[in-house]
Parts: C-alpha cells; sequence; structure tokens
C-alpha cells in the first residue's frame, strides 16, 4: 500500500537557521502516527512545513501529488488541515465565525451542514458559538480548532501538540476525540506530542525527533521496547 | 460669550456632520489598511488627492462626473492594490517601522508628483456630485442644510454602511477579520492573506478616491495639498474610534467634526477657526489617556 504523505529529506528554518535536516517519515491512509519530541525539537516547524507556511526543500507527496512547491491554500484545499499549536483560533471572532473560516476554500452548499454536525460532536460549541473564542476556556478553544480544521473535510489532519496547556482531563477527552475521528471516520491523523504516554496509545507508527532529525522509529510496541528511548521518553 | 439659539446650535452641528463625513470616509480607507496589516497608512490623503486629479481628468475629458468617479474610485483600488504588492509587501518582511518610511516617502512622492503635473495655474476646476447652487438647500427649524452637504453625509453614512455589511455578511469580509485576527492560522485555513491584504488597500484607496472627489467638490477645485489637513483629522478619527474598528472611525469621524465645529462657533473668540484643529488633538489626547485602544477598537490594538 502507498501511503498518503511521504516526506522525504524535509529540510526548514526560519531565516539562515536551520532548524529541520532531512526528515523523512510516511503516514498510510487512516493511519494515526505520532511524532515525538522535546520543547525545540523541530515538531511545530515539521508541521508548518508541511502546510507549507514556512519555506522548505525536499520532497513532500501527498496522495500521490507533490505539495512541497504548494501555497498554504492549495495545500488546504488537496486535503490537509491543521490545528496549529496553542490552538491558534481568531480569538476576535465568533465560534460561529471560527468554523466559517475554517470552510473558506469550500465552495459547496453543506458548509451550514458541517456546523451542525460538529456542533452536536461538541455540545459547547453549539452554546457558545455567538461568543469570542477568545473568550472560551482551553479546552473549548481546542475544540474550536479542531472542528475548525475539519470543516475544510480534509484528509489528513495535522495536530501540534493539543495537549498544550490543557488539564489532564481535558487533554485525555481530546485525544479521545481525535482517536474517534481516525477510528470511526477513517481520518487519517499526524499528531505532534512531547507528552509520549498520551500519545503511544493511538499510534499505529512513531517517529522520534531530536533537534530536528528523526533519530528513532517504529510501531509503539518497538518504541516502548527500546529501553533508552523509554527512559528519556516515556520516563519509566 | 452668548449663548448660541437653537437653530443656530442646529446648524453647528449640521455643518459638523457634513465636514465629518469626510474625516470618517478617509478614517475608513486608514481602518481597512490597519485591520488587515497593523500599518497607518500616511500616503491615504495623498493616495486620494492622485485619484481625484484622475477624476478629473476623465471628467474633463467630457465624462459625467459620477462615471468619471466610478472609474477613478476602480482605478485607485488598482493602484492601492499595486503599492501594497510593490512597495510594501517587500518592506513589510523586513520591519514594521520600514513600512512607516515607505508610507511617508509615498506621502512625498504623490505630494510632488500632482504638485509637478497639476500644481501650475490653471487651477484645476471641480464641479460638485450634488447640486450647490445658493438655494439649494432645506430649512430645518431656522437652520439651513445644503444639498450638497445631506449629499456628502449620505455617500459617507452608505459607503460606511455597505463596509460594515462587507465584512460582517460576505466570505470575503470573513477573511478580512480572520487576517486582521490571526494571521498564521488564516493561512492554515487556505486564506491568502497576500490576497487579502492587496484588496485591503485597493479598497481604502477606492475610498479615498470618492473622499477626495468629495472634498474638491465643496472646494469647487481640486488642489494638490486639499487632503493634508482632512488627513490629520482622519487619522485622529481612526485612532479615536480604535484604528480597527470601523463604526468607530464613523463615529468618532463625524463626532470630531461636530465638536470642533460646535467649539469654534460657541468660542469664537479664544477657539475660532484657527484653533480647530486643537479641539480635536485635545479629545484625541483625553480619550487616549483614559482609553489607550480608543473608543471602540479591540484591546489588542498597541501598534501606532
Amino acid at each position: 500500500m502507498t501511503a498518503m504523505l511521504t516526506i522525504e529529506n524535509l529540510s526548514a528554518g526560519y531565516g539562515q537557521q536551520s532548524v529541520l535536516e532531512d526528515v523523512s517519515l510516511q503516514v498510510g491512509a487512516g493511519d494515526l502516527v505520532v511524532i515525538l519530541g522535546s520543547n525545540g525539537a523541530g515538531k511545530t516547524t515539521t508541521m508548518r512545513a508541511i502546510s507549507g507556511v514556512i519555506p522548505r526543500t525536499g520532497a513532500i507527496t501527498f496522495n500521490g501529488q507533490r505539495i512541497d512547491k504548494s501555497s498554504p491554500d492549495a495545500i488546504v484545499r488537496a486535503g490537509i488541515a491543521q490545528v496549529p499549536q496553542g490552538r491558534g483560533t481568531f480569538p476576535e471572532l465568533t465560534v460561529l465565525d471560527n468554523l466559517r473560516a475554517g470552510a473558506y476554500t469550500r465552495r459547496d452548499g453543506e458548509v451550514d451542514k458541517d456546523i451542525d454536525h460538529w456542533f452536536d460532536v461538541f455540545p459547547r460549541l453549539r452554546e457558545r458559538s455567538d461568543q469570542r473564542a477568545g473568550s472560551l476556556s482551553g479546552g473549548e478553544q481546542q475544540m474550536v480548532a479542531i472542528s475548525r480544521a475539519l470543516m475544510s473535510r480534509p484528509k489528513l489532519l495535522l495536530c501540534d501538540e493539543p495537549s498544550l496547556g490543557l488539564a489532564p482531563l481535558v487533554t485525555q477527552e481530546m485525544m479521545a476525540v481525535i482517536a474517534r475521528l481516525n477510528q470511526e471516520t477513517g481520518l487519517s491523523v499526524l499528531l505532534v506530542e512531547q507528552n509520549a504516554n498520551l500519545a503511544m496509545d493511538l499510534a499505529r507508527a512513531v517517529y522520534l525527533l531530536e533537534t530536528g532529525r528523526i533519530v528513532a522509529s517504529g510501531t509503539p510496541a518497538e518504541i516502548a521496547g527500546n529501553d533508552a528511548i523509554r527512559q528519556a521518553y516515556l520516563g519509566y | 460669550m452668548d449663548l448660541p439659539s437653537f437653530s443656530e446650535l442646529l446648524q453647528y452641528i449640521f455643518d459638523g456632520l457634513s465636514v465629518g463625513a469626510i474625516y470618517a470616509l478617509l478614517a475608513l480607507g486608514l481602518v481597512v489598511v490597519y485591520r488587515g496589516t497593523g500599518h497607518l497608512n500616511f500616503a491615504q490623503g495623498e493616495m486620494a488627492t492622485l485619484c481625484t486629479y484622475g477624476v478629473w481628468e476623465l471628467h474633463d475629458r467630457g465624462l459625467p462626473l459620477i462615471l468619471a468617479l466610478v472609474i477613478g474610485a476602480a482605478i485607485g483600488f488598482g493602484l492601492g492594490a499595486v503599492i501594497e504588492t510593490a512597495l510594501i509587501r517587500p518592506v513589510a518582511k523586513k520591519s514594521p517601522f520600514a513600512v512607516i518610511i515607505v508610507t511617508i516617502g509615498l506621502f512625498l512622492g504623490i505630494n510632488s508628483l500632482t504638485n509637478g503635473v497639476w500644481g501650475p495655474p490653471p487651477e484645476e476646476a471641480m464641479p460638485s456630485l450634488f447640486p450647490n447652487k445658493p438655494d439649494d438647500f432645506v430649512s430645518i427649524v431656522g437652520a439651513t442644510w445644503r444639498y450638497e452637504r445631506i449629499g456628502v453625509l449620505v455617500v459617507c453614512l452608505i459607503l460606511g454602511a455597505g463596509l460594515l455589511q462587507l465584512f460582517k455578511r460576505t466570505r470575503f469580509g470573513l477573511a478580512m477579520r480572520a487576517v486582521a485576527s490571526n494571521p498564521e492560522s488564516s493561512r492554515l485555513v487556505g486564506i491568502s492573506t497576500s490576497h487579502v491584504l492587496m484588496a485591503s488597500w485597493g479598497i481604502a484607496a477606492a475610498l479615498g478616491a470618492v473622499s477626495g472627489t468629495l472634498v474638491a467638490g465643496v472646494n469647487t477645485s481640486v488642489t494638490p495639498g486639499m487632503m493634508f489637513s482632512i488627513f490629520v483629522y482622519a487619522s485622529a478619527a481612526a485612532t479615536l474610534g480604535g484604528l480597527d474598528s470601523v463604526g468607530g472611525a464613523l463615529i468618532a469621524g463625524l463626532s470630531i467634526g461636530v465638536v470642533e465645529n460646535l467649539a469654534a462657533n460657541i468660542f469664537p473668540d479664544w477657539i475660532g477657526q484657527s484653533m480647530r484643529l486643537a479641539v480635536a488633538l485635545v479629545i484625541i489626547l483625553v480619550v487616549m489617556l483614559f482609553k489607550p485602544s480608543g473608543l471602540f477598537g479591540s484591546s489588542k490594538v498597541e501598534r501606532v
């Protein structure tokens, strides 16, 4: 089976400073793949490079189509949506407008139907649909960010540290939502986390990112079976 | 000091509203650009003057004034978009201060261009868009309201309301609000920020074309420096309204017009015509001291 997303020798950075060096990874259709790494390892840079919001070199192929030269809006249209780190909602816009903005690339008439669907999934968002997103709690803003990304009807969802700054219980709820989307709708997910324990249970494949390079990869069991990795990332 | 009669008071308010409408229109242009990029366009007034000369040229060649204005506004839109793409964007990547310098440079450049091309006599006579013969007015409780002044106010309110609807109801307006709120996330949902910024500058320049043509009509001629003091009032109105608020700029522009006109006429001896600008600046100073984000601005606004 060919992978949905194939990244080969991806390098990216900011100005003169290179952050990612020769990163290669794959996400198969319907897979949930996790990139583990500590602060500053290059997780967010990887996500931003895939979405095309920073300059990058290397080959990124999505559903057989090269997207490494594409603009961010073309990448969204191709079917990749991102939930950015720190949620990245539009704080001054209402919850409803946040979701509408998520459907910006769509021209079909089913946007309202989809908004209704995500309000069913997250009933708290329906209650707060006319409130400014910035006035919501961290967990609610994460729900806004996830539903906003899904409003573009993506085939691949990029999630940049959804646990960041959330209470443990809320984090579990978010992870459960992401896992359910992956299992029930077949949505492919590429998740970056530094909280290894959370992510390992869900993953089909795990990549380990250290200072801009992939240093190990495998199934969750393989990664957990490696003593050095387990001690460094899982803490037992 | 004699207290003004009711009809005098009404007169000052009428006159103030129509002057304020001009400030508001130019302020709307400033707000549209500020929302998108966080920059104050110091060339907004001069761009308006340039577009007004364009309108004059078209009218001088026989086009009806209203048609000349529509075409002039369209050309203004293109001019704004080109300026954003060619001059502002390359510099904005480097430093926000550089953008200020570029807009000041544009101000000077356009000013010398208009002076050089149209400055020498004869003066470019501009008709008004509205009836402005001596008896074109209505009397309301002893105050006269000239059709031309009513027309200026109505145009300002229509364009302001149109802009509010554009922001609130359209897909493009949603994109503009999203870019103002969070540029990076806008790109992640597939909004082309470059198109939004181009269009913001275009809309601002088109609004400038309208305000310039109204000013020239009231002055009965186009002159290179005609927007200068109006730009000062307009940036005051934009600041007072909160810089990122369309409704705020409208209300602030109209209020500044009314208050300065009332002050100048009620205290003719120690404010009078020469100190009008000071009144506007005092209002702003007081508002900024107590509410730095302006009357209607979102509190995240901090750059000026």
